[in-house]
């Protein structure tokens, strides 16, 4: 079975945002948020590295382990998903995720927050596929229609890849393998520092 | 006899304040002892189980897929 990722080659990233735009229009993402960001380290320095960041669909997602009323499930795609009925918008899955990945569209009275919204994958739903009610509340289903996340597709440099993740790390591999290096802006070294041996 | 005299003292046919009080202390007394008696079942928590439909694999290898898988391989995969 294959198991859907994200990957970016941040060695590719030109912060030029089109996955940003992409997604926003694709699923009519409300004002105020986005369910994926072009993150910038060393801005402006030698060195400076940019990495597109959503929801990286976590195979034991923290957030679907605080959730205190159990609205996420993992799909057979490994896609990590939620239900908007079922959430209570408390924030806990805000505070657990360690991408930043789940928004909220609403602020109300008393910081109440509204339903929770993240990166689908393109995948939708609980509801019936390609369905009205999925669009309005997901986004588009984009895995059903047989294609792959609209992110990944309008990448202008081939930075971000999305698909199984056998395939995208077999396709990055090569990459590294054929320039001699890998990413600069993730990995054991930047999550631990030079010191660290691999 | 004042008429503040008569409403306070039991009322013929009916039932006085200070009986009325009396029953209903008795009575409360009674259904906290038949609460307490009673042992508690706390219900069973459920676990929201989205159902075989929404969690099938929705990915197919189409071909729009491979041409996305070949054109981000295009400078390294062998065609």
């Amino acid at each position: 079975m294959a198991r859907m990722k994200f990957l970016c080659d941040a060695d590719r990233c030109i912060e030029c945002n089109a996955c940003v735009t992409a997604c926003k229009n694709e699923h009519e993402v409300p004002w105020g948020i986005n369910r994926r960001r072009v993150i910038t380290l060393n801005d402006g320095k030698p060195g400076e590295r940019s990495v597109s960041m959503a929801c990286m669909h976590c195979t034991d997602a923290p957030c679907a382990a605080v959730c205190p009323v159990n609205c996420f499930y993992t799909t057979a795609d490994a896609v990590v998903l939620h239900s908007k009925d079922l959430c209570i918008g408390c924030g806990y899955c805000f505070y657990a995720c360690p991408f930043g990945a789940p928004q909220y569209p609403r602020v109300g009275n008393f910081g109440s927050r509204g339903k929770m919204d993240k990166c689908t994958y393109c995948s939708g739903g609980p509801e019936p596929d390609l369905s009205v009610a999925e669009y309005e509340k997901y986004g588009s289903n984009r895995l059903a229609e047989g294609k792959l996340p609209l992110c990944a597709e309008m990448c202008s440099t081939k930075s971000l890849l999305a698909g199984d993740g056998e395939m995208i790390a077999q396709i990055y591999k090569e990459r590294v393998i054929k320039r001699g290096y890998g990413s600069g802006a993730w990995g054991w070294k930047t999550a631990y520092r030079e010191t660290i041996a691999i | 006899m004042r008429q503040s005299d008569k409403t306070r003292k039991d009322g013929e046919g009916g039932i006085g304040r200070r009986q009325f009080f009396r029953a209903l202390g008795g009575g409360t007394a009674a259904a906290a002892a038949a609460v307490a008696s009673v042992p508690l079942t706390p219900t069973e928590a459920q676990a929201y189980d989205p159902g075989n439909a929404e969690t099938r694999s929705r990915y197919r290898e189409t071909d729009h897929v491979k041409a996305f898988y070949r054109t981000n391989g295009y400078e390294t995969l062998k065609k």
